[in-house]
C-alpha cells in the first residue's frame, strides 16, 4: 500500500518557535481528501511538506513511496497549485504553463499542446495569450490549477482551489477533481468552504493548532468521536411521550421539543443505542414519521471538534 | 552524483529562461550603465580628440624638426618665417604695475607699462607646441603630446582595475546574481521552480549559468567596447604597431579578467543570495575586504578575488608617483602567473558553488518571513 498512499509518519514542523504541525501521522489513500481547519491551523504547512517546499524538523513523509526531498521524481507524479498569488511578470498564460512543461522533457510543441489542453480544462484558452499579471484573481487561480494538472499528475495538491471561482467554473473544477479521483488518483485540497468539502470529499482531515483532530470518511469520523453527541430530528405525533421514553436511555444527553409538539431534537452519545431505542419505541406502537440526522455536515462536526465540544 | 543528459538539458532550459530576467530586468538596468561607463567615457574622450585634432590641423601640420628648432629669445617674425601657418595665433596687449612701486601704498600707482603679448601654437601631428611671446620675443615654450597611446593605455588600466573590477563588476554581479534567488523570493515566484522535476543543484547550475552568460556579455562586452573606444582615436604609426603587436592580446586578457570576475563574484553573490536575506551586509564585507586588499600583507592579498583578477590584467595600474603617502601604504603583492590566477579563480568558484549547492537543498519556501 505504501506506493499508493501519501504518508506522514510522526511529522513535526516548527517555524522557529512557531508551531506549524506537530506529530502528524497520516495515511492518505487515493480519492478526494480535504484538509479542513481554521487559518493558521497547519493545512498549507502539510501541503508544503508533502511537496518539498518545506522540510520537516522531525518525522518522514512519502508520496506514493517517493521522498519530497527528491523533486526530480516526486514532481513527475505530483502537481501543486499553491495559494501564493504570484506569477512571473513576463509570462502569458500559455508561457506560464508550457515553460514548466519543458522541464519535464516535453518538446516545445508537446509542451504547448499539453498547456493548451490544461488551459482548456480550466476554461482559460481565450486568455492564454495574455500576461498572467493582468489576470483577475479567479483567472490566476485557474492558471495555477492548469499548471498543476498540465503534466497529468497522480497526486494533485490544491491549496484553497475553489477560492475566487465563479459558480460555473467552480462546478467544472469540482467535476475535474471527481474525474481525477475516479481514475484512482489523489486529489488533496484545502478549503474553508465546508459545504463544498462536505459534498466533494471522499475523506476529510480535520486539523487544528497544527494537530490532526480527526481523519477518515465524514461518517467514519463522526463514529470515531463517540463523545460527540449526534443530533437527530424526530418527526412524530406523540412527542411528549417519546421524549419521556428517550430520557430513560443513558446515551441520550439532551432533548428539545418543537413548538408545534410534533418533533424532537435529540442529542445522543451512541448512535447504535439510539437506533435500537427508536426501534423499541416504534415496536411499542408509537408513531415515528421520520428520523433525520441534523448535524452530519462538516460544519457541525468541525465546530464541535475545533470548538471543544460546543455542538 | 552523476550528471545525466536530462539534467544538462534542464539546466540549459533554466538558463535560457533565466537569461531574460538577467538581461532585461528593469531592476538591473543600472548594470548596463556601470558596464558601459568606460566605453562611453573613452568614446567621449576620443570624439573630443578628433574634434580638437581637426581644429589643430585646420591650417596644416608643421614639421616636427621645425617646431623643435624654436628656442627662447627668438623673435616672433623669425619663427613665423620658418613656420608661417600656426594652428593658433592670438595677440593682445596688457599693462602691469612697476614691481618696485607695489609696496609704496602712499604713492599713487604708476601708469602701467604696456606689453605686447602673443600666443602661438603649432601642431606636428602628435604634439602641440605652445609658444608665448612678450614684446615679440619668445619667453615660454610648452610641448605637450596631443595623443599619447601609452598614457591612454595606462589610464585605461587604472579605470579597469580601480573602477571596472572593484566597483562595476562587483556591484553588477551583486545585482545580477543575488537577484536570481533572492529576487524570486521577493517576487514570491521561487516555488514554481521548486515544483518542477528538477534537482535543486540543477536549478542552481541553470541559474548560475544564466547569470554568468548575462554578466559576461555585459561586462566582457563592456570591457572590449571600452578598450576599442580607447584605441579608436589613436591612428598613429605607434598605435597601429601596438595594436598589431599586443593589442589583441591585451583585449583578450581584459575580457578574460572581466569574465573571470563575473565567474568569481557571481558565485559569491549567488551563494550570499541563498544564505542571507539582506545583500547589503555581504556586499559591504566583501567590498571592504577587496578594497583594503592592496594594504594587506602579501599572503592575505592572495585571499581575494581581486588579487587574481589584477594578475590577469595586461598592464599594471601604477599609482602616481606624486602620491608618496599612498605609495608608502600600498605594498602590492607580486602578481600570480596568469595560469595560476585562472586556476585559483576557478577553484574558488567551484568551492563556493559547492557550498551554494548544499545551501539550496535546504532552502525552504516561506515568503512570509521575507
Amino acid at each position: 500500500m505504501k506506493g499508493t498512499e501519501v504518508i506522514f509518519e510522526d511529522v513535526s514542523k516548527f517555524y522557529g518557535e512557531v508551531l506549524g504541525v506537530n506529530k502528524v501521522t497520516l495515511h492518505i489513500p487515493p480519492g478526494i481528501t480535504s484538509l479542513v481547519g481554521p487559518n493558521g491551523s497547519g493545512k498549507t504547512t502539510l501541503m508544503n511538506l508533502m511537496t518539498g517546499l518545506i522540510h520537516p524538523g522531525r518525522g518522514s513523509i512519502t508520496v506514493l513511496g517517493l521522498s519530497p526531498r527528491d523533486p526530480e521524481q516526486l514532481m513527475r507524479v505530483t502537481g501543486y497549485a499553491t495559494q501564493f498569488d504570484s506569477a512571473p511578470r513576463w509570462a502569458t498564460g500559455m508561457e506560464f504553463v508550457s515553460t514548466g512543461l519543458t522541464l519535464y522533457g516535453y518538446s516545445p510543441t508537446e509542451a504547448r499542446d499539453r498547456a493548451w489542453q490544461a488551459l482548456e480544462q480550466v476554461g482559460l484558452t481565450e486568455a492564454a495569450g495574455r500576461k498572467v499579471a493582468g489576470y483577475s484573481k479567479g483567472m490566476r487561480q485557474r492558471v495555477r490549477l492548469a499548471q498543476a494538472i498540465a503534466h497529468d499528475p497522480q497526486v494533485l495538491v490544491l491549496d484553497e482551489p475553489l477560492n475566487g471561482l465563479d459558480p460555473l467554473v467552480r462546478a467544472e473544477t469540482i467535476s475535474l477533481f471527481r474525474r481525477y479521483a475516479a481514475e484512482g488518483r489523489h486529489v488533496i485540497l484545502s478549503s474553508h468552504v465546508l459545504q463544498e468539502v462536505d459534498l466533494i470529499s471522499d475523506q476529510v482531515i480535520l486539523i487544528a493548532n497544527g494537530m490532526i483532530v480527526a481523519e477518515g470518511e465524514i461518517r467514519g469520523v463522526r463514529d470515531e468521536m463517540s463523545e460527540h453527541p449526534s443530533q437527530f430530528i424526530i418527526r412524530c405525533r406523540d412527542a411528549s411521550r417519546i421524549a419521556s421514553l428517550l430520557f430513560c436511555e443513558d446515551h441520550v444527553t439532551e432533548i428539545k421539543m418543537n413548538d408545534d409538539r410534533l418533533g424532537l431534537l435529540v442529542l445522543t452519545r451512541n448512535r447504535e443505542e439510539f437506533s435500537r431505542a427508536l426501534t423499541r419505541i416504534a415496536l411499542a406502537g408509537h408513531v415515528i414519521d421520520g428520523v433525520i440526522p441534523s448535524d452530519e455536515s462538516v460544519d457541525a462536526l468541525y465546530e464541535y471538534l475545533i470548538g471543544g465540544g460546543r455542538a | 552524483m552523476t550528471i545525466t543528459k536530462v539534467q544538462v538539458q534542464q539546466a540549459w532550459t533554466i538558463a535560457r529562461i533565466e537569461m531574460r530576467r538577467a538581461f532585461l530586468s528593469k531592476r538591473g538596468l543600472w548594470v548596463y550603465l556601470l558596464a558601459l561607463f568606460p566605453a562611453v567615457a573613452f568614446f567621449g574622450h576620443g570624439l573630443q580628440m578628433k574634434f580638437m585634432e581637426e581644429r589643430w590641423s585646420r591650417n596644416g601640420l608643421t614639421q616636427a624638426r621645425v617646431v623643435d628648432s624654436f628656442t627662447k629669445g627668438e623673435k616672433v617674425d623669425e619663427i613665423l618665417k620658418r613656420a608661417p601657418n600656426p594652428s593658433f595665433d592670438h595677440e593682445w596687449t596688457n599693462r602691469r604695475e612697476d614691481e618696485g612701486d607695489r609696496d609704496d601704498k602712499d604713492r599713487k600707482t604708476q601708469p602701467e607699462e604696456p606689453q605686447r603679448r602673443r600666443a602661438i601654437s603649432y601642431y606636428d601631428g602628435q604634439r602641440v607646441i605652445d609658444l608665448r611671446f612678450t614684446n615679440g620675443v619668445l619667453v615660454e615654450k610648452h610641448v605637450r603630446f596631443f595623443r599619447d597611446p601609452t598614457d591612454d593605455r595606462r589610464v585605461f588600466a587604472v579605470i579597469f582595475q580601480f573602477f571596472y573590477l572593484r566597483l562595476a563588476i562587483f556591484f553588477g554581479c551583486l545585482g545580477i546574481f543575488m537577484n536570481l534567488f533572492r529576487g524570486e523570493m521577493l517576487d514570491k515566484t521561487l516555488h514554481f521552480w521548486f515544483l518542477t522535476p528538477v534537482r535543486r543543484e540543477v536549478l542552481l547550475a541553470g541559474k548560475y549559468l544564466a547569470g554568468l552568460v548575462a554578466s559576461t556579455v555585459i561586462f566582457g562586452g563592456g570591457a572590449l567596447l571600452g578598450y576599442a573606444a580607447m584605441l579608436w582615436p589613436n591612428t598613429g604609426v605607434d598605435a597601429q604597431a601596438f595594436i598589431a603587436a599586443a593589442g589583441w592580446s591585451h583585449a583578450f586578457w581584459y575580457a578574460a579578467a572581466a569574465t573571470l570576475g563575473c565567474l568569481g563574484y557571481g558565485s559569491v553573490f549567488l551563494a550570499a543570495g541563498l544564505l542571507l536575506k539582506n545583500p547589503i551586509i555581504p556586499a559591504a564585507v566583501i567590498l571592504l575586504w577587496e578594497s583594503i586588499n592592496n594594504f594587506l600583507p602579501a599572503a592575505l592579498q592572495k585571499l581575494s578575488v581581486l588579487y587574481y583578477l589584477q594578475s590577469l590584467c595586461p598592464e599594471s595600474a601604477l599609482i602616481d608617483e606624486q602620491q608618496p603617502l599612498l605609495r608608502l601604504l600600498l605594498a602590492p603583492a607580486a602578481p600570480a602567473s596568469k595560469s595560476l590566477a585562472v586556476l585559483g579563480l576557478v577553484l574558488v568558484t567551484a568551492l563556493v558553488l559547492w557550498a551554494a549547492s548544499r545551501a539550496v537543498t535546504r532552502i525552504e519556501i516561506n515568503y512570509s518571513t521575507e
